[in-house]
Order: C-alpha cells, then sequence, then structure tokens
C-alpha cells in the first residue's frame, strides 16, 4: 500500500471523534467485520488510527478507497467546511431523465480532459443528493488529497452545493464540469454561503416553515380592563399586549418553526442619508456608503430574539426576514427610484 | 499665534499650527466625568526650521515612534510614581532585570523559557509629551537572548511598555514635587511579563495600575472625533462594532460607512470652531443610528458598543488601541491620557 495513502486515512481516521469511528469504518465497509473485531476503539486515538491503517494494508487499499472515507467524513460532518449555493439552468422545458452513469462519465471526462492530475469520486445519497469528492494536482504534480473540492449535486433540481478547496482557481472548470455533465447550459453562484449545509438545503428547497410573506397589521382589539383599574394596572395590560403582539408578528414573519442555521449575513448599503431637515445635516444627493455585516452562531433566531428583548420593532425589516425564503445572505441595497424615499430595492 | 475667539466672545490663543496642539484653551470640565467638549485633533507638523538647523532629518522622529503603529496595545491607568527621575534610567533596567531574574528563579515566571535570559531596557521618549509640562514618556523593552549561546543569538524583542502623559495638566499642576505624573501605560506582550514588571513598578513607586477600559460613550467620542480627521487616500472605512450578548444566540453587527461620506456627515454636524461638543457627538452618533434603524429597524442604541476602527486609531471596549497614522498619534494619547487620568481620580 502507498506511503502516501496510508498517512491519508491514518489522519482521516484522526479527524473522526473517538466515539464515532467505529460507526464510521462499518459505513465504509472497506475492513471486514473480523477485522473490526480486532481493534480495541477504546485506547488512544493515536493508536486506534494506527491499527486502522494496518488493516488496510492487509486488504492493500488504494487512494479511491481513502477518498471514500473522507467522503463519509464530510457527510457526517459537513459544517466543517463552508458551503456557496449554485444554481443552473437551461432554456429547453423538458428535463431529461437523469442517468448517474451518463453523469459520472461526462463529469469525470471533463474534469481529465483539463487536468490529468485529479482524483474524482462520487457517492450516492439519500434524496438523489450526489457527493462529489474532487482533490487536485497540476500537469507535474500528483493531487493533493488533503485540498479538495466537494459537490452535493441535486440531480432532480438545477441546484449544487459546492464547498471549492483552497485552490480557487479550480472552481471555473468544477462548475463547467458539472453544467456538462448534468446537461444544462450555464451556471451562477447565488448569494448564499454558510457552514450549515442542511440549513442551505431547507432553504433553496423550501423544506423550513415558512412565513407569510406581508405582514398585515391585526385590527387592535378592545382592552378587557376593569373599568377601576388604576393607570399602572392599564400600564401592566398594555405590556402584555405589547408582548403578546411581538410574539405574534414575529410569528407570522419568521414561522412557526426553527429557523435555517445561518452564521452571517451581508448587506451593501447605497442609499441615500435622510434625516430631519431640522439638525441640518448632510444633505448630499449621493448614496451613503455603507457595509453592514451581521454575525452570530444561528443569525436567524438571534434576529428573531432582538424584538422581544426590546432592542428592535416588531415587525424587524423585510430586508432581515426575507433571508430564508429570498434564499440569499449577501445583499447590495439601493435606492427605489421613486416619491418614496422610504423604500428599498434589492437587485 | 492669532487669536481665535470662539461664539461666546471670550478670545482663547489659538493652538498654533506647527507646535503640539495644546491645551491653554482647553473648556474646564462641566460634569465631573468628562469635559463637554475637546478640542479638535490636529495632525501633527515636525517642527521644520529647527530639525532643518539641527541636522536631523524631518523623518527622525516619525521613524522612533513608528514602532508604536500598528500594534496592539493594552492600557493601564498609573497612579503618579513616587520619587521617579528620569536620570535614574539606567539603574531602573538594572534593578528590574535583576527583579525578573529573581522571580525566575522562583519559578513564577513560568511562561519564560528556561534558556532565554531577559534584557532590560528603560528608555525616554523626549517627542511623546504635550508640552513641556508634561513628562516625556518612558518605554520599558524586554528583550530575549538564548543564554545558551549569547553570543550567537540574536536579540528578540518580547514585551514592550511605555508610561505616557499627553497634556496632564489636570492631575499633575496638583501634584507635590516628588511625583512623576505617568498616568497612562500602554503594553504590547506577554501577560506574565506585564505581571512581573507591574510588580516592580509597584513596589518601586508606590504606584498602582489598573486596566483602562474604554465605554460605549468614550467609543462615540472617539468615532466622531477620528472620522474628522484628515487622512491620505486610500483611507480604510469607519468601522462601529457592537455587541448584543445576552440573547440565546449572541449576535454581533459590524457598521462600516465610507471614509467620504462619514466626513461629509461630519462636516455639517461640527459646526463649533476648534472644538467638538457633547451635542456634535450625539448627533453624529443619532444620525448613523437612524440611518441604521430606517434600513433595519434595529435600534443600535440599545446595544452595546464594542469596538471602534477608523484610519487614525481602533479602540476595543476592554481598553486596547492601535494607532495607525503617525500624526495624530499625539492627538490619541491626549485623549486617552484624559480618560486614565479620569480613571485614578
Amino acid at each position: 500500500m502507498d506511503e502516501t495513502v496510508a498517512e491519508y486515512i491514518r489522519r482521516t481516521v484522526l479527524k473522526i471523534p473517538r466515539d464515532e469511528i467505529k460507526t464510521m469504518l462499518q459505513k465504509w465497509g472497506f475492513l471486514s467485520e473480523t477485522q473490526l473485531q480486532t481493534i480495541n476503539f477504546h485506547q488512544m486515538k493515536d493508536n486506534i488510527s494506527q491499527d486502522v491503517v494496518q488493516c488496510c494494508e492487509e486488504n492493500s487499499a488504494s487512494i479511491k478507497q481513502a477518498a471514500v472515507l473522507d467522503i463519509i467524513y464530510n457527510h457526517s460532518y459537513p459544517n466543517k467546511r463552508m458551503w456557496s449555493v449554485y444554481q443552473m439552468n437551461k432554456t429547453e422545458e423538458e428535463t431529461d431523465f437523469f442517468d448517474l452513469t451518463d453523469f459520472r462519465k461526462k463529469f469525470k471526462r471533463h474534469l481529465r480532459s483539463a487536468l490529468k492530475n485529479v482524483t474524482i469520486n462520487f457517492r450516492e445519497y439519500e434524496n438523489n443528493a450526489i457527493w462529489i469528492r474532487i482533490a487536485w494536482g497540476t500537469p507535474y504534480t500528483k493531487p493533493n488529497q488533503y485540498k479538495t473540492s466537494y459537490v452535493v449535486y441535486h440531480s432532480q433540481t438545477p441546484h449544487a452545493f459546492i464547498s471549492p478547496s483552497v485552490l480557487k482557481s479550480n472552481l471555473p472548470l468544477l462548475c463547467q464540469a458539472l453544467v456538462v455533465a448534468s446537461n444544462y447550459q450555464d451556471i451562477h453562484e447565488m448569494e448564499l454561503r454558510s457552514h450549515s449545509l442542511n440549513s442551505l438545503e431547507d432553504m433553496v428547497f423550501k423544506r423550513y416553515s415558512q412565513n407569510f410573506e406581508t405582514y398585515c397589521p391585526r385590527p387592535l382589539q378592545e382592552s378587557t380592563v376593569a373599568q377601576e383599574s388604576a393607570a399602572g394596572l392599564r400600564i401592566v395590560q398594555e405590556n402584555i399586549n405589547e408582548k403578546e403582539r411581538i410574539q405574534r408578528v414575529n410569528r407570522d414573519t419568521f414561522g412557526d418553526g426553527p429557523q435555517p442555521k445561518l452564521e452571517f449575513a451581508e448587506y451593501k448599503l447605497e442609499t441615500m442619508f435622510t434625516s430631519d431637515p431640522k439638525l441640518e445635516v448632510l444633505d448630499k444627493k449621493e448614496p451613503f456608503r455603507c457595509m453592514v455585516k451581521f454575525h452570530s452562531p444561528h443569525l436567524l433566531e438571534s434576529l428573531k430574539s432582538l424584538a422581544p428583548a426590546g432592542m428592535a420593532d416588531a415587525p424587524l425589516s423585510p430586508l432581515l426576514t426575507c433571508i430564508p425564503h429570498k434564499a440569499r445572505n449577501y445583499f447590495k441595497i439601493r435606492e427605489k427610484k421613486g416619491f418614496f424615499p422610504g423604500s428599498f430595492v434589492s437587485p | 499665534m492669532e487669536a481665535a475667539a470662539d461664539g461666546t466672545g471670550r478670545p482663547r490663543p489659538s493652538t498654533g499650527r506647527l507646535s503640539w496642539g495644546l491645551p491653554f484653551g482647553r473648556a474646564r470640565r462641566r460634569s465631573g466625568l468628562s469635559p463637554s467638549s475637546r478640542l479638535l485633533p490636529t495632525p501633527r507638523r515636525p517642527q521644520v526650521k529647527a530639525r532643518a538647523a539641527a541636522g536631523v532629518a524631518e523623518d527622525a522622529d516619525s521613524q522612533r515612534t513608528a514602532f508604536l503603529l500598528r500594534k496592539q496595545w493594552s492600557l493601564y491607568s498609573v497612579t503618579p510614581l513616587y520619587r521617579f527621575s528620569e536620570a535614574h534610567l539606567r539603574d531602573y533596567s538594572r534593578l528590574l532585570s535583576a527583579f525578573i531574574a529573581a522571580e525566575k528563579k522562583k519559578g513564577l515566571a513560568v511562561e519564560i523559557g528556561g534558556e532565554l535570559d531577559i534584557k532590560v531596557a528603560v528608555t525616554s521618549l523626549p517627542d511623546l509629551k504635550g508640552s513641556d509640562r508634561d513628562q516625556a514618556a518612558i518605554l520599558v523593552q524586554l528583550s530575549s537572548r538564548s543564554s545558551a549561546s549569547p553570543k550567537n543569538s540574536e536579540e528578540k524583542l518580547v514585551w514592550s511598555g511605555w508610561f505616557c502623559c499627553v497634556a496632564g495638566d489636570e492631575l499633575s499642576e496638583n501634584l507635590p514635587e516628588a511625583f512623576t505624573c505617568l498616568p497612562l501605560f500602554l503594553v504590547n506582550g506577554a501577560e506574565s511579563y506585564t505581571a512581573i514588571v507591574g510588580t516592580w513598578f509597584q513596589k518601586t513607586f508606590d504606584c498602582c495600575f489598573r486596566r483602562l477600559s474604554l465605554s460605549p460613550f468614550n467609543l462615540s467620542w472617539m468615532a466622531a472625533m477620528w472620522t474628522g480627521c484628515k487622512v491620505e487616500k486610500p483611507a480604510s472605512a469607519t468601522e462601529l462594532v457592537f455587541s448584543v450578548p445576552r440573547l440565546p444566540h449572541p449576535l454581533h453587527i459590524s457598521y462600516a460607512i465610507n471614509l467620504e461620506d462619514a466626513q461629509a456627515l461630519w462636516d455639517t454636524v461640527q459646526k463649533t470652531p476648534g472644538e467638538i461638543t457633547q451635542e456634535e457627538v450625539d448627533v453624529f452618533m443619532d444620525c448613523l443610528y437612524s440611518h441604521f434603524y430606517r434600513h433595519f429597524k434595529i435600534h443600535l442604541s440599545a446595544t452595546k458598543l464594542v469596538k471602534v476602527s477608523t484610519a487614525v486609531a481602533s479602540a476595543h471596549c476592554d481598553g486596547i488601541i492601535k494607532f495607525r497614522q503617525s500624526q495624530y498619534l499625539t492627538g490619541v494619547l491626549m485623549l486617552l491620557t484624559e480618560l486614565a487620568i479620569c480613571q485614578i481620580q
């Protein structure tokens, strides 16, 4: 067995949390149950990985099998990578019947025609999701197995999720191969990026609980406070009413279920600056250029909690609430040309 | 020097263009906590004639202070030093060096590698002060050299700390003779060294160090003040960073405004000649907050301003500063000195 393959397998095993190693190896299926019995999965990870490599040696593992183990690892822990969303389109209305073999052949052929040194592996998962792993080399060097790109292509949709390697120059070639292999005409990147692959899929395929797209203010309800109440009691009731209103509006704008998990949203603002004329401040006719970035371990849930915490209005601005259903987290906001300076258009 | 009359008709000597701008005419504090106005920061221009006569290169002093730029400095306030003398800097180097060696022997300085010799240099930075009434800045530098092969190995700077005072009259003018006023201390380097050097100064000069944190109020001043400074293009944007920690999922908001546009706004806000008032800072910040609210319906004023980053300098609420422009170095130090004095009193 090639030394580089052995080292690669060893390092891949080291990445896996100790409690998961046996399950992952079983999923991999390259080592027999008997071989797995011989490994003590309670020892230090260093030793476990050495034992695994030894078993792989017995089976003469090649880079192809090692690559499959890497795919299984990344499928279990996709959040370690940053994913961008791409959409493909074509003019013909009819959808061709998807043939996986044909797809694989065309994809490999396209990549290999441009670059001889490249490792390509496929694995099909549920929901027609095809995972593709590519390790890139150069005309003069073997593929670097540690600098891989991943593509998750949902074959029944025009969408692909790509986690490029640090060697960004290969990205155009990768996109081309995808287009050719899937019989589309072109591909473009959507303004949506996150570590959470599942959330991206949820947003793109609208699998989260949806909100109403427009907010309709409910008619004011009569308060049923007793007549003899002091002002204090009325204020308390108003507070309760307001709290309930905020919760209701939040549900309307964000939906009931859990939000897709995003870590950031970025807005490039090129709108006009307006202010109270009494202040006699800036009155320029040119855009007031700003860049606003929101960061959070769980951005949408965080934004949802701002109004109840008293830091924002309910409903929150549509610039924020549109993130899930527009499926984007990069925005460029310009002023809408018209009479109403308070409205925005996002291209 | 022309007299610059302010709005009240009271003539004040101007700050003068070719010297370090100085607070002869500084407005007295009206509240206990901070002045309701501060001088407009003026970029420092080297005193060309004097230096040319002395045969010293114009950039020499900016070269000396260049090492201060683009480094992260942690801020402390320091109470006046008792019986400190600029004439004894060499002795202080020796004594501090011995102290560090002793601490190492005691095994207290765990991070310091066993094979490293620490060399101490205490020097003065005569250009870093406001007026002649200020004490010149004092720089303490710790360099390491492998004690295994002292001749072969290079000296590496591992820790720097400097005391300074820019326009510290408020504190220094009432001090007895024996005390030296150097209320601001800036540190770059490992915490373990900071602790040792701090302990030695505290024991030797009977002074007290305290971390200087920067409140959102202070940071707003810095944002407004530094946005107004004229810098060469291309210049980085004015960035405000807000934190909302107490949510179920913490949120950080970065709000960066193109510097030209921020300056255009500031120029229409800042109307008092020669000085910046609290009201002007408030209007500037309110404008920025309203613009943000208009888009996102979020009240930034309810969040915590934790960091301000401009072309002149960056400041973080934990008391961390980064100087970016040497021409405004003294101006920034003047503001920090003031905050340090405030903390001491």
